[in-house]
């Protein structure tokens, strides 16, 4: 009961309403949580733990039973007996506040226009105001990739928080990357009522066209200018390391042609997405350092004769290679869909991947391809606190079900337009 | 060394002649006289060779043929020397001598609702009985070229356009264009090809099914007295060609049994132009009772060398590769009646060499002449004039060098209607290596030739010394002359030539030295090194071919699976009856069927009872899907704002893989749904999971009609671009509408068949929506709003129907109390939302709202990616909303059964319901669980033991099936690009790949 006072007095309950919660104010205050079940994203878990944090920064990480605590020091205590802590889960590759419905195009700002097109950003057109982004925090997804669409490069994405008033108040790392679109390398073309595979007959020029384009931006990226050319400039970054290059590929010819133009490029900082072959060449991945956004895991498998479960195995499959991954839900229904993230997870240790890299796959690996480890992904000491606590396990949907949720420490109100609506009817 | 000589030196026009009724040219050239061809092997019928024989005709019939046939002496004699005879094929499938049908053209994206023809004929472009193939026939010289040189003789021709393509016309690959039109009429023809009509119903195979039935009830109405109410010269000409044999040419395996099934009906049995792979369901083609025409259409080795491509190429065209060339002969074993067809080879070269390859395969070769000549004589019924070497029947006759089954076999003419037509002339060989001597008055030149490419030919001459030459041969016709170049030794002779003309034996002609005397000299011959002829017969051990799979796909049976006696122990059992979630249960399951439930079961009663230890593991009903578009070969006919004739369980598509996916994830059974691109859509299918099973078999038997209504965005075409402007209805109030109209329309024919004095046209439409009024069909529509729910339902409640189902229905808990006064049930989405602006109040507590009202609610998949865990979307029940866990389980499984009327004998585990049943790793609605057995109607369809033995099975089975590939392009023989054939999934609103729409995949 005095918990439950205690929350009351923490989140006072908005009125239902049908817009979105305000974003939660700067925390200036100490907050203790006790007991939980941490799982701390780096892949290890404390069953009984306690975890502080102050001005939004993580201050303490311990197994309960090991460490004295004074209470009173803390301005706030959360009892958190039974419920499981996590870092805030991230949303890899989305495209959530870029679209809102999608047979609205008035709504669509996923694609923009044009082929080579590196220095669009999707940070600017990053929809606070979303609908969808309070029901994906409702789930324990806090963070994302926002990632621009189409073309072959399709420009830059940025790490956002799910908790802001406008972009850039949201913005966790801008422009963290560039994402490139690998050409096709086959290609179905119908034929006499059949579709046959063959070798797309522009690949080899595509590829020309695009190793030119980098070659380009780097001797550009060597000289000193007196004029911009301000796609060449969006690529600076990739040469100097500071940038990392989101290449988007599922045929295995594909992720190893892209390998080879990191080597020839000297890019440093690679990250493949899509990656359903990318089990085949993992070996070259590792050497190479280069992680995989793993395509969805509640997909179909490719091929009619692939195993009936390839995608619910693929995780299970690179955690054994030890290839760096991470989850994401690019394709049908992505932005809606970004609330069963936390399940997909969960269908994966279904298929044999252990908990502790499922919540790893949300959290630290998906923190450390975008670049933002140092501060995000893992519930240690010096992060930010962006966590959650879950009454029960958050990659089940039986018992996900997120009581609170800090971003920096700012404690979220996390109605939503569901619960709001849920509200309204429940007693009609 | 060879030279080419015709055979005969008769040119075919020398017999031109005239017909009667034609003024002619020049002086009238006559047909007099009689041709007998002697010491011929005669194949005078399938079974019957003669050897050494005669055949005699005169005036383009065969005059006699035999033994002892006497020459009468009019007879321009030919000597075959022991070439071959055989009755000239004939093609029942082909469109020789018509116009290139016209594709469908027109303006993009524009419906088209009307007939765009001239003339009084019936409102479908797609149906043309008025097409007589004979009125528009022309001979074509260079494709019957093509014929001949397959040994056709006859073909039957028609206009390859439209569902009903009117009538064809059998005829003679002559060059004369009514010398050739042999029969005017002969058959009539049918397909589920739209063809050229630029209509846009039907546009879906359901819809050309519908149309076609609707078409064969009007036609019957029309002659029993429709007429006096409309004049239309479609139906008339139906009503005269149904006298003719029909043909069916069906373009698809499945269709065969579709096509059939309509036959059955109007009690026409089709002859079914087939696809070739009839082998792969043999059984099903066997009881289905029909004769076919079948292709020699086999595909060519697939390009495998590279494996990262390779792996595209689906299982089942690998499969097909190798089993192709056996089609006739287990079609033959099966004995099932078939002829053959040369059409679908796009190198008709190809014909006599894929007939070979299938009499390797075993095939009888009688059997292989019957398909080719007597089986399509007597469908046609002309087997007392075509078909056989007989007296009196048309002589329509080929000549071959050898048996033509033999791979060295070459046709050398081709006789049709007793007019010669080349093919290959024979090619003569004079000049064979050997020894040879020439006679020049005295001097004696002994001359030595060889055979091959560069051939070193010598001549020696002994005149004291021996002199040498190097001999140049060149033959022309009857011709041949010497050119004999002397060594340096003996150049004083200079060079030397011969020219001579053949006697029987020997060259007699003229001698030139080198200061130009000349003097007759004799070529003759001393030893010919006889040609070693290549065997024909290879010592070939058989081939070794895999194993047919039920369905023809990955994942594919080689044994189907039986019926299991099994008594499962210490499960937790999710009854869904009031014994709720027992522990440590037992369930037997025994003859398909749930015969026991509880603790301490006895199972002595039952033989072969197989035990299955359940600790720790759960056993539920098994999941169906409310709603679902898998296993289909169309969903939409989006068409028209009524299509409620047309019926999915005429489509159904058991060789989908989502089938064996979804038995992966515990789906047992589905409602197949038409989609929802008009408020009046078809007729649903309700099936059951059985992987292998034909398309009837998955039907679900003695279970109530079901059809798709639908509501929203998608019926008023939003979100279908700016072109879609023209179809009624455009707005939720024509929505409205359109069921008043149709209900009344229903209840006025209704009211009509009630008279049976009155002649009432059959309406396919109104029969489904009768069948709606009478409870005897029930509705599951497609919903979204809450405003055009609640119509509906006043609709309903007005006119006396109750809506059975919302599906989507994601405002429903708006308005659940509604839905409970009228009695609907509610099958949603778990979470769904956004995706259009009638789903942006969409919520994931719907179901649980609605389920608090009283309501009957399911989680339904649309999604064949979702339908394999929708015990994962019925556990978001529990999350949001809080619904017990039993409860939210009975969303996938007992109430959905209940919304399907199924729940007598299906949706929870209960003595005497089907053994449906799924064995759950863990809590069946946790993550973390996986199915480990689906059984249905007690046949354990997937297990996942199993599940991976087969998987390693068809590695195997790919790998060796590639290194045959492998082989084959080693041999030279083509290849050609990997094939992928890509997975269909469909949603509410795909629209069909025939339709001229857009695709859509929102929902």
């Amino acid at each position: 009961m005095k918990n439950f006072l205690l929350l009351m007095a923490l989140f006072p309950l908005v009125a239902v309403s049908q817009f979105n919660p305000a974003p939660a104010p700067k925390q200036s205050k100490s907050i203790l949580i006790m007991n939980a079940h941490a799982h701390l994203g780096n892949g290890e878990s404390v069953e009984n733990a306690v975890v502080a944090f102050e001005k939004g920064i993580i201050t303490l990480v311990a197994d309960a039973r090991t460490v004295r605590l004074d209470l009173t020091k803390f301005d706030t205590v959360i009892q958190a007996s039974g419920m499981h802590l996590y870092p805030g889960f991230i949303a890899s590759n989305s495209t959530l506040g870029l679209h809102e419905i999608d047979a609205v195009r008035a709504f669509n700002d996923v694609a923009e226009t044009g082929t080579f097109k590196p220095s669009v950003r999707s940070a600017i057109a990053y929809n606070t105001d979303s609908e969808i982004i309070p029901t994906v925090r409702s789930n324990g997804v806090l963070l994302g990739q926002i990632t621009p669409r189409g073309g072959v490069i399709s420009g830059m994405s940025s790490v956002m928080q799910f908790d802001a008033w406008n972009w850039e108040d949201a913005l966790i790392r801008e422009d963290d990357g560039i994402h490139l679109n690998w050409p096709q390398v086959y290609h179905r073309h119908y034929d006499k009522g059949k579709i046959a595979i063959e070798k797309v007959k522009s690949y080899d020029q595509q590829l020309t066209e695009i190793r030119l384009f980098f070659e380009e931006a780097r001797a550009y990226a060597k000289s000193k200018m007196d004029v911009t050319e301000v796609r060449y400039e969006a690529l600076r970054g990739i040469f100097q390391g500071l940038k990392t290059l989101y290449v988007h590929a599922d045929d295995v010819k594909a992720i190893s042609e892209a390998l080879r133009f990191k080597r020839e490029m000297q890019i440093k900082h690679m990250v493949i997405v899509g990656g359903y072959d990318s089990w085949m060449v993992a070996e070259d991945l590792k050497r190479d350092s280069v992680g995989v956004m793993l395509r969805r895991v509640h997909d179909l498998p490719m091929l009619t004769g692939d195993d009936i479960d390839m995608t619910f195995k693929l995780p299970y499959i690179l955690y054994k290679s030890g290839v760096l991954f991470c989850l994401q839900n690019e394709g049908d229904m992505e932005r809606m869909g970004t609330r069963n993230l936390p399940f997909f997870a969960g269908t994966a240790v279904a298929h044999g991947l252990p908990y502790e890299e499922a919540v790893k796959s949300l959290t630290l690996n998906a923190a450390k391809m975008l670049g933002v480890d140092k501060q995000l992904g893992s519930i240690e000491v010096g992060k930010d606190a962006t966590l959650f606590l879950s009454k029960g396990d958050a990659l089940d949907m039986q018992s996900n079900d997120v009581v609170h949720a800090f971003i920096n420490g700012r404690a979220l109100t996390l109605t939503d337009k569901h619960k709001a609506l849920y509200e309204r009817y429940k007693n009609k | 060394m060879r030279i080419i000589i015709c055979f005969f030196l008769v040119c075919h026009h020398l017999w031109m002649s005239a017909q009667p009724t034609f003024p002619y040219n020049g002086v009238l050239p006559k047909d007099v006289n009689a041709y007998a061809f002697i010491h011929a092997n005669i194949q005078a019928d399938p079974s019957t060779l003669l050897t050494d024989a005669t055949l005699v005709i005169e005036k383009g019939r065969v005059l006699a043929v035999g033994k002892d046939v006497s020459i009468p002496a009019n007879a321009v004699v030919f000597d075959l020397q022991g070439a071959y005879i055989y009755p000239s094929f004939i093609e029942l499938h082909s469109d020789y001598g018509m116009p290139k049908a016209p594709s469908a053209r027109r303006e993009w994206g524009r419906p088209q609702m009307e007939s765009s023809r001239k003339g009084a004929f019936g409102w479908n472009d797609a149906i043309r009985p008025e097409q007589d193939a004979a009125l528009i026939f022309s001979p074509s010289p260079e494709l019957a070229t093509e014929w001949r040189a397959m040994g056709f003789g006859a073909v039957l021709t028609h206009i390859q356009d439209g569902i009903v393509r009117g009538t064809s016309a059998l005829v003679s690959l002559g060059e004369d264009r009514n010398e050739s039109l042999l029969i005017p009429q002969v058959g009539a023809h049918y397909s589920f090809n739209k063809g050229s009509s630029t209509q846009d119903y039907p546009s879906s195979l359901m819809g050309s099914i519908a149309l076609l039935r609707q078409t064969y009830y009007d036609a019957d109405w029309y002659k029993k007295g429709g007429q006096k109410e409309e004049q239309n010269l479609s139906l008339q000409k139906m009503n005269e060609i149904q006298k003719y044999p029909a043909f069916f040419d069906v373009q698809d395996k499945w269709n065969l049994f579709r096509a059939d099934k309509v036959g059955d009906e109007f009690g026409v049995r089709y002859i079914i132009r087939g696809t070739g792979m009839e082998y792969q369901r043999i059984e099903d083609v066997k009881k289905s009772n029909v004769s076919l025409i079948i292709p020699l259409q086999f595909p060519q080795a697939f390009d495998v060398s590279d494996p990262l491509l390779a792996r595209w190429i689906e299982f089942s065209e690998m499969k097909h590769w190798e089993m192709a060339p056996s089609n006739p002969l287990l079609l033959s074993k099966a004995g099932i009646p078939f002829a053959l067809t040369a059409s679908g080879l796009e190198d008709k070269k190809d014909f006599l060499k894929n007939l070979r390859k299938s009499i390797e395969r075993g095939w009888s070769k009688s059997e292989a002449l019957a398909a080719l000549t007597t089986v399509p004589a007597s469908m046609i019924k002309t087997e007392q004039m075509l078909g056989q070497i007989k007296q009196g029947f048309i002589a329509n006759f080929f000549i071959s060098s050898e048996e033509i089954f033999s791979s060295n076999s070459i046709i050398y003419e081709n006789w049709v209607s007793g007019k010669r037509f080349e093919v290959n002339a024979k090619e003569k060989k004079t000049l064979s290596a050997g020894s040879y001597r020439l006679n020049v008055g005295s001097d004696v030149f002994d001359i030595k030739l060889e055979q091959g490419e560069r051939p070193k030919n010598t001549a020696i001459l002994v005149q004291g010394d021996t002199l040498r030459f190097s001999v140049k041969v060149s033959e022309e016709l009857n011709f041949l002359q010497l050119i004999l170049t002397p060594d340096s030794a003996s150049s004083r002779l200079g060079v030397l030539r011969f020219s001579g003309v053949k006697n029987t034996t020997d060259w007699t002609g003229q001698f030139v030295r080198r200061n130009g005397d000349v003097e007759s000299a004799v070529f003759s011959i001393i030893k010919e090194n006889k040609e070693e002829k290549k065997s024909d017969k290879k010592e070939t051990t058989p081939e070794t071919l895999g194993s047919i799979v039920y369905p023809f796909t990955a994942y594919g049976w080689e044994k189907r699976p039986e019926q299991r006696t099994v008594h499962f122990k210490n499960a937790t059992v999710w009854t869904n009856e009031k014994e709720g979630i027992i522990d440590s249960a037992e369930v037997i399951i025994s003859g398909g069927k749930i015969v026991a439930v509880g603790k301490n079961l006895n199972a002595s009663a039952y033989k072969n009872v197989e035990i299955v230890d359940a600790k720790g593991k759960h056993l539920t009903a098994g999941i169906i899907d409310e709603h679902s578009h898998i296993a289909l070969a169309s969903v939409n006919e989006g068409s028209q704002a009524s299509s409620a004739e047309v019926k999915e369980g005429s489509v159904v598509w058991p060789e989908d893989i989502d089938i064996y996916r979804q038995l992966s994830g515990g789906v047992v059974a589905a409602q197949l749904l038409h989609g929802s691109a008009n408020p009046i859509g078809g007729q649903s299918a309700l099936i059951k999971m059985r992987w292998g099973a034909n398309a009837d078999e998955m039907l679900i038997s003695n279970a109530d009609g079901f059809i798709k209504f639908a509501l929203g965005e998608n019926v008023k075409q939003s979100n279908w671009g700016d072109f879609n402007t023209t179809r009624f209805p455009q707005t939720r109030m024509g929505v409205e509408q359109v069921y008043y109209d149709h209900f009344i329309r229903a209840l006025e024919y209704g009211e009509q068949l009630k008279n049976p004095k009155k002649l009432v046209r059959k309406d396919l439409e109104l029969d489904a929506l009768l069948e709606i009024l009478n409870k005897k069909r029930f509705i599951t529509c497609h919903s979204y709003v809450q405003s055009e729910i609640n119509m509906l339902m006043h609709v309903g409640d007005s006119l006396g129907f109750r809506v059975n189902t919302f599906t989507h229905i994601l405002e429903g808990y708006k308005i659940a109390d509604q839905m409970k006064a009228h009695g609907a049930g509610g099958s949603s989405f778990s979470d769904w939302w956004a995706y259009k602006m009638e789903v942006k109040d969409a919520i994931p507590h719907n179901g649980a709202l609605m389920a608090r009202k009283g309501i009957t609610v399911a989680f339904n998949s649309d999604d064949a990616e979702m339908a394999r865990r929708l015990n994962q979307e019925a556990a978001k029940a529990v999350k949001y909303g809080g619904m017990s866990p039993e409860e939210a389980l009975k969303f996938v499984t007992l109430n959905p059964a209940k919304l399907l009327h199924l729940d007598d004998r299906m949706g929870s585990i209960k003595v005497g319901k089907d053994a449906d049943i799924v064995l759950w790793s863990g809590d069946p609605l946790s993550v973390y669980s996986k199915v480990e057995q689906t059984y249905v109607d007690g046949i354990c369809y997937f297990d996942r033991q199993q599940d991976f033995q087969m998987r390693k099975w068809m590695e195997q089975e790919r790998a060796r099936l590639a290194q045959k590939m492998l082989q084959a392009k080693e041999l030279g023989l083509p290849v050609i690009q990997p094939v992928y054939r890509a997975p269909k999934h469909f949603h509410c609103d795909t629209m069909d790949q025939s339709s001229v729409g857009q695709f859509y995949r929102e929902k």
